[in-house]
């Protein structure tokens, strides 16, 4: 009995402290989540916890002011307007010359709010250092490549040297054999005349039929694999130069959904896509700096290009090193390709030349044929890419909309092909109307 | 007779055999050989070529440094012959603030010391929105805004696109909340960029930016650019001016 009271009472001063626990943390989420809103739409554009962006990081900025020796509460009439603030106290007005973009007014912000917004900022755990302990060396990249390519080098180099070596040896335990042999035959004559042509011809001659046929097809598949490689000269599949810049495709259009149009701006008014010049990737890698990745050497390249300093506020200097990209499709100048031909009348989708881009995670490359064959979606060619007969063959096979009202030329062409019923009904036979049958055959549309 | 021939034969199955090998082991940093150099090479200027090769020797003079090149100042693109259409092409009189060289890196182009954004309030839409033209301008809107805003500003205009949701971008802004913007100061933040925004105005030209304007106000107001049976705007909470023509 009595046990049972003294366990019924521990019992309710548990209850009692998860209540009151459980009660505390409620008003606590409270104030709490009230910050994080209030953060989220009002401070969020321009600043962020641990980084700097627009303005600077706010992680513990309460502390920052006081032992800066800003004056006691400047901080939120520094919220409600800066300009008071900075006209009052001489550490605000230092403050206001970190970055040349001033701060909006919040006059509607209490000092309540205010600290419930600090709160959760200063409750923010820092991701940049939870990611290095983690991730590696700011460069360690950029070393790893190069280690890479010296080890490849040397490997072939060995190889080469082995293969020197194991000849070297067959040679000199043939020439044993053969001296052995002269030594102890019984024949005078051979042992003065027959040279190692003789004995080759004598050989040759013991076997005839199987030398013959087997020269027959040594000098057969020679001559075929001469005339192979005749036809891969041009053919620039597989083609990766390297890159000033290890970009990865897949980062940027496929976790992050970039759009190709949008680095790739040109691709719909010109004949070229267009590599995009450097402020274009700043509009995002202002913020991203990679920090405490193993990419952020790659972007500090970036940064180098536009000229960018990336310490407190950030600002350009001014002092550019353009970045001088690789060409990796390239024609031959006697075919004329217009992109945006193909993107906006066409309507074709990148990846149907390009490959999916969404995965790749290295530098761009002339797909083979056979991966683009592999692509969903994608017209089935046999042709290596970027050669003639691989274009002729998609315009062979690519069907045309009719009248989509993107180009006024082929809009007026397929208003008289659909007057001439005739031909209409004869092109339709196969079902669709394709490139070809509305010129796409013509040699001077693309060799003039 | 029979000895040279042997030897010969030899020796070009070993240059043959040599040679194939060698093709075997492709160098992605080559493209490998081409029939006619002088063919396939334009003598004419094409983009993102390098002339600094003349004859098979590198002129390091004559090395671009550039991928990208940029057009000459000054100079206007053609855009054809509808006076409208040019007359909206024209260079953008509204200048940046000077402030720009040093947070958008607007060096090399004319600034102002004025405080631009806040006169950019008074900028009417170039393009006006009318019955006629609305669904189209829209549909374009939508266009554009999938490419080139998307991946930040989300599908919605929330602010949670791709990349903020991937967790690589933070900050982007809910266009709800950005009701009090006029259609020239966005427009200025588009061409120009503000805060973390960069300039678009490589990337998009002023007819584009002035549909994106328009495109973006349906996400602070659904009704925007509908127009019912007598041709009237149905939106009442518009921020813009549909009747002023002023590029």
């Amino acid at each position: 009995m009595k046990i049972s009271n003294i366990q019924m009472i521990n019992g309710l001063r548990k209850l009692a402290a998860t209540i009151l626990l459980i009660s505390l943390s409620l008003l606590n989420f409270n104030a709490f989540s009230q910050g994080e809103a209030l953060f989220k739409s009002k401070c969020a554009t321009c600043h962020q916890t641990h980084k700097n962006g627009t303005g600077p990081k706010l992680f513990q900025v309460r502390d920052k002011w006081s032992a800066g020796g800003a004056k006691e509460g400047s901080i939120y009439q520094w919220v409600n307007n800066w300009q008071t603030a900075a006209a009052s106290d001489p550490y605000a007005a230092e403050v206001s010359k970190w970055s040349p973009t001033a701060m909006s007014a919040f006059p509607d912000l209490k000092k309540e709010d205010i600290d419930a917004i600090m709160d959760w900022v200063d409750a923010q755990p820092d991701p940049a250092a939870a990611a290095s302990s983690t991730g590696g060396t700011t460069d360690g990249s950029t070393g790893d490549v190069s280690a890479e390519s010296e080890e490849e080098g040397s490997i072939g180099w060995i190889w080469i040297v082995m293969g020197v070596i194991f000849i070297v040896i067959i040679m000199a335990v043939g020439g044993v054999k053969r001296q052995l042999n002269i030594a102890t035959s019984d024949d005078a004559a051979s042992q003065e005349k027959l040279t190692y042509g003789e004995e080759f011809r004598s050989w040759a001659w013991k076997y005839k039929v199987y030398v013959g046929v087997t020269t027959l097809i040594v000098v057969i598949s020679l001559i075929v694999g001469f005339l192979q490689s005749l036809s891969r000269i041009g053919v620039v599949e597989g083609y990766q130069p390297s890159q000033p810049i290890a970009f990865p495709h897949a980062a940027h259009a496929g976790i992050n959904g970039i759009d190709c149009k949008y680095c790739h701006n040109s691709v719909t008014k010109s004949k070229h896509a267009g590599i995009p010049s450097v402020n274009v990737c700043m509009n995002c890698h202002k913020q991203i700096n990679g920090e405490g990745k193993p990419f952020a050497g790659e972007i500090q390249k970036i940064y180098k290009a536009a000229g960018w300093d990336p310490s407190g506020a950030g600002k350009y200097t001014g002092k550019v090193n353009p970045i001088i990209w690789n060409k990796v499709h390239v024609l031959p100048d006697h075919v004329y390709f217009n992109h945006s031909q193909h993107v906006v009348v066409g309507g074709i989708d990148c990846k149907q030349c390009h490959g999916d881009m969404k995965t790749m995670t290295e530098t761009a490359k002339v797909q083979p044929v056979e991966e683009l064959n592999k692509i969903e979606g994608n017209i089935k060619l046999t042709k290596p890419t970027l050669t003639m007969g691989w274009c002729i063959e998609c315009h062979g096979a690519k069907e045309v909309a009719i009248g989509n009202g993107k180009s006024g030329y082929y809009d007026e062409i397929h208003r008289r092909l659909k007057k001439d019923k005739a031909l209409y009904r004869k092109y339709l036979k196969d079902g669709k109307i394709t490139v070809n049958e509305l010129g796409g055959w013509e040699c001077a549309k693309c060799h003039y | 007779m029979k000895r040279t021939f042997l030897t010969v034969f030899g020796f070009s199955t070993l240059a043959f055999a040599l040679l194939f090998t060698s093709s075997c082991t492709s160098n992605p940093d080559s493209s490998g050989y081409e029939y006619m150099p002088d063919m396939y090479r334009s003598p004419a200027i094409e983009a993102y070529v390098d002339y600094a090769e003349i004859r098979g020797k590198e002129v390091t003079a004559l090395k671009s440094l550039l991928s990208a090149k940029t057009p000459p100042r000054n100079t206007i693109p053609y855009y054809g012959t509808d006076s409208n259409e040019v007359k909206l092409m024209m260079p953008n009189l509204r200048k940046a603030n000077v402030a720009f060289k040093e947070t958008h890196g607007l060096f090399g182009i004319d600034l102002s010391i004025l405080d631009e954004y806040a006169l950019a309030i008074n900028d009417k839409n170039a393009i006006p929105l009318t019955a006629k033209n609305s669904e189209t301008i829209l549909k374009n809107g939508k266009e554009l805004f999938t490419a080139m805003c998307q991946h930040c500003h989300g599908e919605k205009g929330d602010g949670n696109g791709p990349m903020v949701t991937s967790g690589a971008y933070a900050g982007v802004p809910n266009y709800a909340n950005l009701t009090a913007l006029s259609d020239g100061q966005m427009f200025y933040s588009i061409y120009y960029g503000k805060g973390m925004m960069g300039a678009h105005n490589s990337l998009l030209n002023k007819k584009e930016i002035w549909t994106l304007v328009h495109y973006v106000r349906q996400f602070q107001d659904a009704s925007y650019g509908k127009f019912d049976a007598n041709g009237l705007l149905v939106s009442s909470a518009t921020k813009s001016d549909t009747t002023a023509v002023k590029p």
